[in-house]
């Protein structure tokens, strides 16, 4: 069996010279493009009094000089340090596992997210041109059941979704789970807590 | 003596009374609710304290709204939380082998096979009571030092001095948190510069909000926050259950086959590792950034070395437990002393009770609050009365009415948490998931909110995974506003010298000290953040 030693190399590491690119890079895009376009003040300015002051670039600036320094000091700390890495690692990186499973994570959430969204006013439009109501979405917006459909759909779709992919089967248990999570928490945001507005009611 | 005397009276007359005179109950009862929900939070594996207090604080907020009125049920609900989160980690440490958080582990060591043993509920009893005094120990302590911290601060600190005081707490926040300093001070100014985006000291309009309006008041803290530190903590499990397709822990078959008792001889044979752990743990909460893990680990390894048999330790030692959970809990309480008499907080469950503050009521940290004005009645002009002084000695109280609730009910609720440590993480983070965004959606009132933390809640992942601390960046977005009030205040009082920061010994040893600690931590060989 062969330790890991053996695989070990003294190299610097690509990512702890990426970061220090992306961090100078994007503090220099801040310093010559970014604020000179989005800050209206100056960096000081000359107050009524004749004093001078500091302007809304002020603070920025100093900030962003420092992030300059200290990318510069990253990129020479790895320049001139060897890290001792072992080739396999996954610490201290981003691998395209990562990144997929951050799509994934996404597509799930943004899925329940929309169900969150359009299931109220779909299901009112929808009722509304079969005659069975009269109301739009926004007038309904404070009346059971419709104003709990968004949240109680997405929030299914969401839950249910990520659950059942963490644990690669859907178990009739943690869909129970999410049910009662679901009730408790209109029984508490919903009903108990009266000043609160359930998402996605507020954006109506 | 006398004037200390009636701001204490006054402060925990204030917990219980209105200004009125009639008894309220509503503080009490919301430390209460909080140190139950704590301990709850606590017992679930891949939940903490500050997760607690992230979710509850948009909801108190929403609900009590953010007049002074709401300040003390509010900081009693978050201050409830904190103390019963520090005592209910011990749960699945010890029933399941499943530590919770990684200063939890240490727990486990001995916890678990005193369970195996069959002496779990002994194990959970002596976490209790351990747990609880490091705790209580640490209030102390923070009552006692943090007001004469204060007072000394207040004296002899001005402006460019507290500029510089913050930016040698960022310094070694960065240091002592991740595995590269350099990294952390530079994502800690990161942070400081997110921060800025929409406000303006000048008058001149939002700046760096390119051009989107939603941003024309600055991004939303709470959720900005929540999704660093929550979001990106769902993230990680979420895709650390997906890859191991944890689910379920084994059960014991019968934990309570031992001796179960604990009496007073327990106490005396653990309490010499409970006072060393206390003293340990407070040390380390005293100091911003560093953490209850290293607290855990220094209270166990100081408890094995001084023990008469340190080889027993692994195999179901009380003296294990007592010190790991002593020690973990006493940097709850010292935590708040660089809070309360420097505005700085020194970990997550403290950004949260500055984001109360800051976002309720009209009540200033920092070290003009120990200033013990002499109190009297004016013809015409009320009474002159240091309002937040008085306020301070009410929190104080709050804490004073968790410890007691802590030691009373807590130990009795903790052992009947056993079922919870069996919920997976895989279940719980998703549904964390879900009330963080009704959370965040009820406060901020809309999508944007949930757009924000998913953003936040990315920006801690990609952190994470590169190794880098979040500490520096939630620390840096939290005191980013009151930097600049101070650099600015320090810059026009200098008459614009561009030196001014460089002008004072003091400042300029403060800013010293921070390099140096950059250039030692440095040479430290990089270590995976926990």
């Amino acid at each position: 069996m062969t330790s890991s030693t053996d695989h070990r190399r003294w190299t610097p590491n690509p990512w702890d010279i990426g970061f220090g690119v992306v961090t100078l890079a994007a503090s220099l895009v801040a310093l010559f493009f970014w604020f000179p376009h989005d800050i209206k003040g100056g960096f000081v300015e000359i107050n009524l009094a004749g004093r001078l002051e500091p302007g809304d670039a002020f603070f920025p600036v100093l900030l962003t000089t420092t992030m300059v320094i200290l990318s510069v000091v990253q990129l020479l700390s790895v320049a001139l340090t060897r890290t001792q890495q072992e080739p396999d690692t996954t610490i201290g990186k981003l691998t395209p596992a990562n990144l997929r499973f951050l799509l994934l994570f996404y597509s799930v959430v943004l899925a329940g997210l929309a169900v969150m969204y359009w299931l109220g006013p779909l299901t009112t439009a929808l009722l509304r041109g079969l005659g069975i109501i009269d109301q739009s979405y926004r007038e309904l917006l404070d009346t059971a059941p419709y104003k709990y459909l968004g949240y109680v759909g997405g929030g299914f779709v969401m839950t249910a979704g990520l659950i059942t992919w963490a644990e690669g089967k859907v178990r009739p248990r943690a869909i129970l789970t999410v049910v009662i999570v679901l009730f408790l928490s209109l029984l508490i945001f919903g009903i108990l807590l009266k000043n609160i507005q359930l998402p996605p009611n507020a954006d109506f | 003596m006398d004037l200390v005397l009636e701001y204490v009276v006054r402060g925990a007359h204030g917990v219980f009374f209105s200004a009125a005179g009639d008894f309220i109950w509503l503080p009490i009862a919301m430390v209460f609710i909080g140190v139950l929900l704590g301990i709850v939070i606590g017992a679930v594996p891949g939940l903490n304290g500050p997760f607690a207090m992230a979710l509850s604080l948009p909801i108190l907020i929403s609900t009590f709204g953010v007049s002074n009125a709401a300040l003390l049920p509010i900081l009693g609900f978050l201050i409830g939380v904190m103390k019963g989160a520090t005592v209910g980690g011990a749960v699945p440490a010890i029933l399941f082998n499943t530590p919770g958080t990684p200063d939890a582990y240490l727990t486990t060591l001995d916890g678990y096979p005193m369970a195996k043993n069959g002496q779990a509920m002994k194990a959970l009893k002596i976490a209790h009571f351990s747990s609880a005094a490091g705790d209580t120990f640490s209030d102390i302590v923070l009552f006692l030092t943090a007001p004469v911290l204060a007072v000394f601060i207040e004296r002899i600190l001005d402006l460019p001095e507290k500029s510089a005081l913050i930016i040698l707490s960022l310094s070694f926040m960065a240091a002592v948190s991740g595995s590269s300093a350099i990294k952390g001070l530079i994502v800690g100014v990161l942070g400081m510069l997110l921060a800025l985006m929409g406000s303006t000291l000048s008058g001149n309009g939002p700046r760096m909000t390119f051009g989107i309006i939603a941003l024309g008041n600055g991004l939303p803290v709470t959720s900005a926050v929540l999704g660093v530190l929550v979001i990106s903590e769902v993230f990680m499990g979420i895709e650390q259950s997906a890859r191991d397709r944890l689910s379920r822990v084994a059960a014991l078959e019968n934990p309570l086959s031992g001796d179960n008792s604990f009496g007073l001889k327990d106490i005396r044979a653990i309490m010499p590792r409970v006072c060393t752990s206390a003293v340990i743990g407070t040390i380390v909460g005293a100091l911003p950034g560093i953490g209850t893990t290293l607290a855990a680990t220094l209270g166990y390894e100081s408890a094995r070395r001084l023990s008469k048999h340190p080889q027993k330790f692994g195999t179901g030692v009380p003296e294990g437990v007592a010190a790991t959970e002593a020690a973990n809990s006493a940097v709850s309480g010292a935590n708040l002393i660089p809070v309360l008499s420097l505005g700085i907080p020194g970990n997550f469950a403290a950004v949260f009770l500055i984001l109360a503050v800051e976002s309720v009521g009209d009540f200033t940290l920092g070290p003009s609050l120990f200033r013990f004005t002499e109190i009297k009645n004016v013809e015409g002009y009320g009474m002159i009365i240091n309002k937040d002084l008085v306020t301070c000695f009410s929190i104080f109280t709050l804490m004073v009415l968790g410890n007691v609730f802590n030691w009373t009910i807590g130990s009795w609720f903790l052992r009947s948490l056993g079922v919870l440590a069996r919920i997976p993480k895989s279940v719980m983070l998703p549904v964390v998931l879900l009330i963080t965004f009704t959370a965040v959606y009820a406060q901020d009132g809309g999508f944007v909110a949930i757009w924000i933390v998913l953003v936040f809640g990315t920006v801690g992942y990609v952190l994470r995974k590169l190794n880098v601390s979040i500490l520096p960046f939630v620390i840096g977005f939290i005191l980013s506003p009151k930097l600049e009030e101070l650099v600015r205040g320090a810059y026009s009082a200098s008459g614009g010298d561009s030196f001014f920061m460089l002008k004072s010994p003091l400042a300029l040893a403060f800013l010293m000290i921070a390099v140096a600690i950059m250039v030692l931590a440095g040479r430290r060989k990089p270590h995976r953040v926990p």
